[in-house]
């Protein structure tokens, strides 16, 4: 999974030359062997490598709050969202809900790595959302809709149907 | 009183003692025992000289309440009414009080809703089906104190004749549905009493349900009403929606028979399953069994070969389906309907959506005071429909469901949450709650259906749906057969067991099309209500078989 999103983060990217990534421990921890240094694991840690390697810093933030908002996001990612339980998902959306609220994108009104990582972390919990949930977390599924379509970002996930109109607007559904 | 004269005799004895004291031993003896003798005899005269004083109290209490009593005749139990006598005395309607009946005296018969002591007065909600009223006994030259005692003790429920002068009162009693009078009671008797304890109270049978756990209030839970259906049944929500249901029955009647429609009976007892051996109820037929019909089809269908024309059936349908679900009943009232066609079969879905409309329009312009007291207890938004008739083809309905994210086949059958997605759907597109869904795949009909001429996976089939639900199912019949032997021998079904119905169509069939609703599940969507229990009266499921 992880190595799937590596590569297309790079293709999004537009990095011409693919990296060869390889991965450690039970959980398939990625990992980049660089010529110039010490091996670096953890998709975090490689994909802020991509992002400066690609010259788009301003993924990564402009401001000193957005980039500590960036990184706390995708900590999120990595330590709340995968492999989280059922549950769990309910509440990560109700949170992310209410974040989405008022902010267009996950840092602000900026695009920037955080919302491509949460993207493809929470793909999965979105696929198997009824309408009806769709239409409860709206805020989030604006959200999604719009990423969804980011050009050039999408690539191994399947789109997911978002309706533009709500249709349970009755009162007892 | 005996006591009186014995009691002069022992003072004389008393003070015989005291005036001479130069009196022997043995007499001294004497006259001690006597002193104590007496002294007995005075604590006894006491006691009962003072049960004699409460005695003559009570009496005197009993007799002045008895004169103060001027209210005797206007109040009491009345005799069981077995037609005694022919009294010719109007009895007003509840629904009739208003202040066009101001000062007037007036005789009515109604339930006693409840009944509230205060003081000199006594508060009763007299009640008439869907109809309340305020009434009051007060204690002043028509009422006695007695009176109003005895107004306050009639239990709930009992039935009583009220005698009692109308008045207009200036604030509105929000309360009761008789909003701007009152009545002033003159008379009350009792003509049925109730017995104390009723299994359920009829004030929690229609609290909303919402409001019984915000203010922790009871409400009634549903098997409780239905093993008390006597009772539930004389809410004002149960007559408003019977009343409904009855003008559902009526309006279909009415509106089919000006259409040309003949009404027909067909039989119940049945030799073979009508629609597949799997829900039907077996019986015993003297040295054999039968089957109790799961619908009129194959019979309506005769009825048009036999020329008939245009026909239509009201009448129980049973399924021994065992679902447990909001909208199953093993015994329902189908309303079916079938009718020869001249060259296509939307002539006949055109007959049947506009008597479907008709239907919709006469519950709107005739039932809204029904329609409102149902939504007092269960909100729902009103129904809304399209003239004409909205009519989809399920390969668009399909493309829609697609669109929200459904994965489906072409030829798959719809589920029920794909219906009520697909019904919210068209809800937001097209704005009406009512709509036909036109050509299904041929594999999901019974053998029965017409195949679509132009494209042999379709079928001249279709289903109508009230609020994301369905309420009919309907196709243009094979009327040859040949063709219908093939479609039979397609579906597996042995050809012995439907000879009568397959011979039916060999000496010359017209082409017909037809379908058929459930009266419960019609009146259940079209309140917006959530379960067809409320709308059967007494309902029959595989857990229920009284009352």
């Amino acid at each position: 999974m992880a190595l799937r999103e590596l590569s297309s983060l790079e293709k999004y990217l537009g990095l011409k030359k693919p990296n060869k990534y390889s991965t450690q421990g039970d959980k398939k921890v990625p990992v980049l062997q660089n010529n110039q240094g010490p091996p670096l694991v953890g998709l975090i840690t490689i994909a802020c490598h991509l992002v400066k390697e690609a010259k788009r810093s301003d993924l990564l933030g402009e401001s000193a709050e957005s980039r500590a908002v960036v990184q706390q996001w995708l900590e999120y990612r990595v330590t709340r969202l995968d492999g989280c339980t059922k549950e769990d998902s309910k509440s990560i959306l109700k949170e992310l809900n209410i974040h989405l609220q008022d902010n267009v994108y996950l840092a602000g009104n900026h695009f920037t790595l955080a919302d491509t990582l949460m993207y493809y972390g929470i793909h999965p919990l979105i696929v198997d959302l009824t309408v009806q949930e769709k239409e409860q977390y709206l805020n989030v599924a604006r959200w999604f809709d719009h990423i969804q379509h980011v050009p050039r970002l999408r690539h191994h996930l399947p789109p997911v149907a978002v309706l533009r109109n709500r249709i349970y607007t009755g009162r007892h559904h | 009183m005996g006591w009186k004269r014995g009691w002069r005799r022992k003072l004389t004895f008393l003070f015989m003692p005291c005036v001479s004291s130069c009196f022997s031993a043995a007499e001294e003896e004497q006259q001690a025992q006597s002193k104590k003798g007496l002294k007995k005899q005075q604590k006894e005269a006491e006691k009962a000289a003072k049960k004699a004083e409460k005695q003559a109290k009570v009496a005197a209490e009993q007799q002045s309440a008895e004169e103060d009593d001027f209210a005797k005749d206007r109040y009491g139990v009345s005799a069981l009414v077995q037609s005694q006598q022919k009294l010719d005395r109007t009895l007003v309607r509840v629904q009739d009080l208003t202040p066009e009946k101001a000062d007037q005296l007036i005789w009515l018969r109604a339930r006693v809703h409840t009944s509230r002591a205060k003081g000199k007065q006594c508060f009763l909600v007299l009640r008439q089906q869907q109809f309340n009223v305020q009434a009051l006994v007060a204690v002043g030259d028509r009422a006695s104190k007695q009176m109003v005692k005895f107004a306050a003790n009639i239990t709930k429920e009992s039935i009583v004749d009220v005698e009692a002068m109308v008045r207009k009162v200036e604030q509105k009693i929000e309360s009761c549905t008789q909003q701007d009078v009152e009545l002033h009671v003159e008379k009350i008797f009792v003509i049925s009493q109730a017995e104390a304890r009723l299994p359920l109270q009829l004030e929690d049978a229609v609290r909303p349900d919402g409001e019984g756990e915000e203010e922790g209030r009871a409400t009634v839970n549903q098997d409780t009403r239905l093993d008390n259906r006597v009772i539930d049944l004389r809410t004002t929500t149960s007559q408003a929606v019977f009343r409904l249901q009855s003008g559902v029955c009526q309006l279909f009647r009415d509106t089919l028979t000006k259409k040309g429609f003949v009404e027909i009976q067909t039989p119940k007892i049945i030799s073979a399953a009508s629609e597949g051996g799997a829900n039907v109820f077996t019986v015993s037929y003297f040295k054999t069994s039968a089957y109790l019909a799961q619908s009129p089809q194959l019979y309506k269908q005769m009825c048009i070969c036999a020329d008939f024309d245009k026909v239509f059936c009201v009448g129980p349908v049973f399924r021994a389906e065992d679902s447990n679900t909001h909208r199953h009943l093993t015994e329902f009232v189908g309303l079916d309907i079938e009718m020869a066609f001249n060259y296509h079969y939307h002539e006949v879905i055109e007959s049947i959506t506009d008597t479907m409309v008709q239907i919709f329009k006469g519950l709107r312009d005739n039932f809204q005071t029904e329609i409102q007291t149902v939504n007092k207890q269960f909100p729902s938004e009103p129904f809304k429909f399209l003239e004409p008739t909205l009519r989809l083809e399920y390969t668009e309905g399909v493309a829609m469901l697609r669109e929200a994210g459904v994965e489906m086949g072409d030829e798959d059958d719809l589920s029920t949450p794909n219906e009520k997605l697909l019904g919210r759907l068209v809800k937001e597109k097209y704005d009406t709650d009512f709509y036909v869904l036109d050509k299904y795949p041929l594999a999901v009909r019974p053998f029965y259906t017409m195949p679509d001429p132009h494209n042999p996976k379709y079928s001249n089939s279709y289903d109508m749906f009230m609020r994301g639900e369905e309420i009919l199912s309907g196709a243009q019949r094979v009327h040859d057969a040949q063709l219908l032997t093939e479609r039979a021998q397609h579906h597996q079904i042995d050809l012995e067991k439907i000879k009568s119905y397959i011979d039916s169509f060999r000496y010359g069939a017209p082409p017909h099309a037809g379908g058929g609703i459930g009266l419960e599940r019609v009146c259940m969507l079209y309140l917006g209500l959530h379960n067809v229990r409320q709308t059967s009266m007494f309902p029959r499921d595989p857990k229920r078989l009284t009352p």
